[in-house]
């Protein structure tokens, strides 16, 4: 069975179809990515599927159950995570901090308990904090860091916390929007094997949005490419390098085939 | 030359060793000595009070702190103020709009939530109690003024201390019932609502003395019931104190005592009951929820059901703080519940500093002093121009035909407005900003 | 001459007063047929019996004989609710921001156009002017509070708002709210120096109290007059001429067109040329020569003042413009019109209908209810953009 699945999801701003009879989906363990040019309707997608949006029409099922008209906390807590395009960290908190946020629906606290310090409440948290350790290193930030607010690390590594954060719900299915977007080479490699690592040692599915192709083409298993709010072509990375509707949607009508080596530069 | 390097050496110096000691033993020494023995002095009282500044400021450790915190508080002040019984009404209202500062505080400072109508909870307590510790249900059938002055009393004058309890449950369920439906709403339109919550809230005890006579309208609820005081705590207060004190004291100054500490102890649970739930995942999340609305719903919390937790526990404690406040008082009436007193607090709030505990405090009493004394002082001083002969100089206006309407005293408005503006412009983080809240003030906050 | 009718856009000229004549006929008509209705059903029970022992008339009798003064007081304060209104919404439209201290600023107009009243009163000129004079003294004073109150809307944005301009949106609010506190006691300040006291009674003069009689209406026992006072005439008639003067400025001309930018994209009207902080000073000039004409026409109605005349009127004008959509200007005057109706209509007929359990007394308080309830089922408001969080 299929882990996500949309089926005709449409989402309308005023006269404007954001994403249109949008068909999609995606397997456990699966990598897969959704490119397309800016404005194609790639994050607006993403934020439909983790409740933000509303979808018009359509259905969004995950694990065989229905996500529309859930509020985002409720999707977040049916085990969908998520990144965001322009990193949406809480920069006064700090890094660790904002790791513990991501559990917050997995701690079984409650403001009595958490008033009156029982013992369940201190082991709880000296366990989620061990885990949010754990946690912060494994996306490859040093643990000395830990107690930095999360707005004054350097670029890459706000992504990164923005990753273990979201790895800090537990959730089956992560969604990264644009995360190598402003990294540097060597990053964005250690990223990439990141990715591959979430999916192979904790099992978690991968959806991304990405535009450095290299990335993608390394990265994804399959490949969605959206246009103008459709979905325009799907395949694997072999087939959508070689596919004339996506090198028309990058480059514009009358764009031969054999230059999509521009494209994946 | 000056130089500011050479300056902030000296500052430095003095914060080191034991310096700072015994400039904070100093400080409250003249302070106390200066209360002490001028019968009603702003100045003096303004002296000794800021002794907790420097107690709070400088360098010391901690158990110096805590102690000589501990005896201002429970000793000092209190042997101070019943030796002059003008000095424990301030410290009185300071600790109970330290109080209400502080939980207004929660809802603005934590979950960044602008509540506007936040006395209505205070008045929430404050009826709760009216209405159960005084003789007011036998009073329901008779319209105001013409009720027998004989009536039994409902429940007995020490159901006060339960009744704290359950205005604390009262008052958060009022705020859930509230928030519930306006949570949802964008911060700016929150705030109207809770303003119009407070308006209904103060015409509902102006008007609920018909058809049933609940609130006993305009006039307010009077007496109502404190709890008992055994003659051996009086006793023994003037056995112990009697000697400094200079006077023997009565029943009625050990009940302000009293219900002094009973404030001190409300604040104090609040700070408690803060800064536990400020380390757990409850705070965290209502910082997540100030930060950044759309990443905090994304990474699963519930926005309306944290806000409501915030709002509801602010509420709570104003609930009680009402409770108190209608016993030492003994008397619960609308007028002291009015969209001014709201903003009264908030004005404590801002001026210290939004999410500051101590920031908040310090607001506090600056307002209070501010409001209560320096105002009143000006006022007083006025009335006294006014039957002198006295003459401005150069434009020749004789005092004595100054406006009889021109009362400092009455211009709370231009004092909390002013405030209000003048931080905004020029330090909406508050006196002592609480670290985060100084950082995120300082950002933009995009929609 | 035919080119200058061209220039003209007629359509916008009558557009805002069908709308005008539509809410006022529809709304009363509404509430009307509510209350006669009720009083037909609840005529013959506990409730009619009661009011029979009070007052020994009929439930049906005494709502119809209320009804015509009803309607034409709620339509009265309906117009003042729906000129202050706009000052709120223009405002939110541009800036996306509650000016709480636009309450002042209508409260100041009152006070300037009375002390105006006054002065000519204590001069002997107001006592010895013809009719004709009387009401060119009515416009004097009527302008004066207009230019003074447009003059300090645009001193507070400049002072206490501009400075916090992107800053989180509390930050505004609450200077706001200072600004607010601020004025009143300004006022109070203002007037204890120069009068001696801050409670003002507008002067009375010209035929303005007198009733234009249209007709009597038998009705069983008693006999309703129908006539109207002058003084509310002149007050929807000054407000209906400035709802459509407002109307054609924002829709039909250019300095209306860069305020629409303005308010629709303000980075890209700034891209564009525009002087983004003059449309927003204009903005507030607008919005506060409404208010201060409304604080004039207020203060006409309702003959006494004081420093803290503005704050329900205020709040109610504000869930007005709530209830009609904020930032929408047609949506204020319907929600103007509706709430002044709904509100004198509760008023007037609370107490009847319960028996005198509750009445005028909750009367400043049930625009909350109303402003709760949009808020909660129609938060974009009858006609408007939607208020709620965005998630």
């Amino acid at each position: 069975m299929a882990l996500l699945q949309a089926i005709d999801v449409t989402k309308r701003f005023g006269g404007l179809t954001a994403v249109n009879k949008m068909n999609f989906e995606l397997k456990k363990g699966e990598i897969v990515s959704v490119i397309g040019p800016n404005g194609a309707g790639k994050t607006t997608f993403f934020n439909t599927l983790t409740g933000l949006y509303r979808p018009e029409e359509g259905k969004i099922l995950f694990n065989g159950t229905s996500l529309i008209g859930l509020r985002p906390d409720q999707i977040a807590a049916r085990g969908i995570a998520r990144t965001f395009q322009n990193i949406r960290l809480f920069g006064n908190m700090s890094v660790i901090e904002n790791v513990l946020v991501g559990m917050h629906f997995h701690l079984k606290q409650n403001m009595v308990s958490a008033i009156l310090r029982f013992d369940s409440f201190k082991k709880e948290e000296l366990e989620a904090e061990a885990c949010a350790y754990e946690l912060i290193k494994y996306v490859g930030i040093d643990t000395s860091l830990s107690n930095e607010l999360a707005k004054n690390l350097p670029y890459g590594g706000q992504r990164r916390v923005e990753i273990a954060r979201a790895l800090a719900a537990d959730p089956q299915l992560l969604l990264l929007d644009e995360p190598a977007a402003g990294m540097n080479p060597q990053e964005t490699e250690e990223v990439t094997n990141l990715f591959r690592r979430i999916r192979d040692e904790k099992e978690i599915t991968i959806l991304l949005i990405e535009h450095d192709m290299r990335v993608v083409m390394r990265i994804s298993e399959r490949i969605s490419v959206m246009d103008y709010g459709e979905k325009i072509a799907e395949g694997s990375p072999a087939q959508i390098r070689s596919n004339s509707h996506v090198i028309e949607a990058y480059l514009g009508r009358g764009a031969v085939a054999g230059q999509h080596e521009e494209m994946v530069k | 030359m000056f130089s500011k390097e050479k300056f902030q050496d000296f500052l430095a110096k003095l914060n080191t060793g034991y310096t700072p000691y015994v400039l904070i033993l100093v400080h409250i020494m003249i302070g106390a000595i200066w209360v002490y023995s001028s019968p009603r002095s702003n100045v003096a009282f303004v002296v000794f009070i800021s002794s907790l500044l420097t107690l709070y400021g400088l360098n010391t450790n901690k158990i110096f702190k805590l102690s000589a915190g501990l005896i201002l508080a429970l000793v000092v002040m209190p042997v101070l103020g019943v030796r002059n019984i003008f000095y424990l009404e301030i410290m009185f209202q300071i600790s109970v709009f330290a109080a209400l500062s502080l939980g207004l505080n929660i809802v603005i400072g934590f979950a960044g939530l602008l509540d506007l109508g936040y006395v209505a909870f205070y008045a929430v307590g404050a009826y709760l109690w009216g209405f159960f510790g005084s003789q007011q249900f036998y009073a329901i059938p008779y319209a105001p003024g013409i009720q027998p002055s004989d009536l039994p009393f409902l429940l007995p004058g020490d159901m006060f201390y339960l009744f704290i309890f359950i205005a604390i449950i009262v008052a958060a369920l009022t705020g859930i019932l509230l928030g519930l439906p306006v949570l949802r709403l964008r911060g700016d339109y929150l705030a109207i609502v809770t303003l119009g919550f407070g308006e209904v809230i103060r015409v509902l005890a102006n008007n609920l003395d018909k058809p049933w006579n609940l609130t006993n309208g305009p006039q307010g609820i009077t007496p109502v019931q404190r709890p008992t005081m055994p003659q051996f705590a009086v006793d023994g207060f003037n056995n112990f104190f009697g000697g400094i004190i200079g006077h023997t004291v009565s029943k009625a100054d050990v009940y302000n005592v009293f219900f002094y500490l009973l404030a001190l102890l409300v604040i104090v649970t609040i700070i408690q009951v803060v800064s536990r739930l400020n380390d757990s995942k409850i705070g965290r999340a209502w910082t997540a929820i100030r930060e950044d609305e759309t990443a905090a719903i994304a990474m699963g919390i519930p926005l309306v059901q944290m806000k409501l937790a915030a709002f509801a526990t602010g509420a709570s404690f104003a609930g009680a703080m009402g409770v108190l406040m209608a016993a030492s008082r003994t008397f619960v009436s609308p007028e002291s519940f009015s969209f001014m007193q709201s903003i009264g607090v908030l004005t404590m709030v801002i001026l210290g500093g939004t999410g500051s505990i101590p920031g908040v405090i310090l607001g506090a009493a600056t307002v209070t002093v501010l409001n209560l004394q320096i105002l009143q002082g000006f006022s007083l001083y006025l009335s006294q121009l006014r039957q002198s002969d006295a003459v401005i100089p150069i434009i020749n206006f004789a005092w004595k035909n100054l406006s009889t309407q021109l009362d400092p005293a009455k211009y709370q408005r231009l004092l909390f407005g002013a405030i209000l503006i003048l931080m905004m412009i020029f330090r909406p983080a508050g006196l002592i900003p609480a670290a985060r809240r100084q950082r995120e003030l300082a950002a933009d906050d995009e929609e | 001459m035919k080119r200058f009718s061209e220039t003209i856009n007629v359509r916008e000229l009558l557009r805002p007063i069908g709308q005008m004549i539509a809410f006022s006929l529809g709304g009363g008509a509404v509430l009307s047929l509510v209350v006669v209705l009720l009083a037909l059903l609840l005529d013959q029970t506990a409730v009619g019996q009661n009011l029979q022992a009070r007052y020994s008339v009929s439930l049906v009798t005494y709502t119809l004989a209320n009804l015509p003064q009803v309607l034409i007081d709620g339509l009265t304060i309906g117009f003042v609710y729906a000129a202050i209104a706009l000052g709120y919404t223009m405002v939110y439209g541009v800036l996306e921001f509650i000016n709480f201290a636009h309450s002042e600023i209508f409260a100041v107009g009152a006070f300037v156009g009375v002390e105006i009243l006054i002065a000519l009163k204590n001069a002997g000129i107001l006592s010895a002017a013809s009719l004709g004079v009387a009401y060119l003294i009515l416009l004097l004073a009527l302008l004066a509070g207009m230019t003074a109150s447009g003059f300090l809307a645009v001193a507070v944005e400049r002072i206490a708002y501009r400075p916090l301009r992107g800053a989180p949106r509390l930050v505004p609010l609450i200077s706001a709210i200072g600004v607010s506190f601020f004025l009143q006691d300004i006022i109070r300040l203002v007037e204890s120096l120069t009068t001696g006291q801050f409670n003002r009674i507008i002067p009375t003069f010209g035929n303005f109290d007198e009733r234009l009689i249209f007709g009597q209406l038998p009705l069983g026992a008693t006999t309703v007059v129908l006539g109207v006072q002058i003084k509310s005439l002149i007050v929807i008639l000054v407000a209906v001429i400035m709802l459509v003067g407002l109307n054609y400025l924002v829709n039909a001309t250019k300095i209306g067109k860069a305020i629409r930018a303005v308010a629709q994209d303000r980075p890209t009207a700034s891209l564009m040329g525009i002087d983004v902080n003059r449309i927003i000073s204009i903005t507030f000039l607008i919005g506060g020569t409404l208010g201060g004409a409304a604080g004039v026409l207020y203060a006409l109605k309702f003959t006494r003042i004081d420093p803290f005349v503005g704050f329900f009127p205020g709040l109610k004008a504000f869930t007005a413009a709530v209830l009609g959509g904020i930032g929408n200007l047609t949506g204020a005057l319907l929600g103007g019109i509706v709430l002044g109706l709904l509100e004198t209509f509760a008023g007037a007929f609370m107490s009847a209908f319960t028996m005198g359990a509750a009445g005028a007394e909750y009367k400043d308080i049930f625009a909350f209810g109303i402003l709760i309830l949009v808020l909660i089922f129609r938060p974009n408001g009858l006609m408007g953009e939607n208020v709620s969080q965005k998630a």
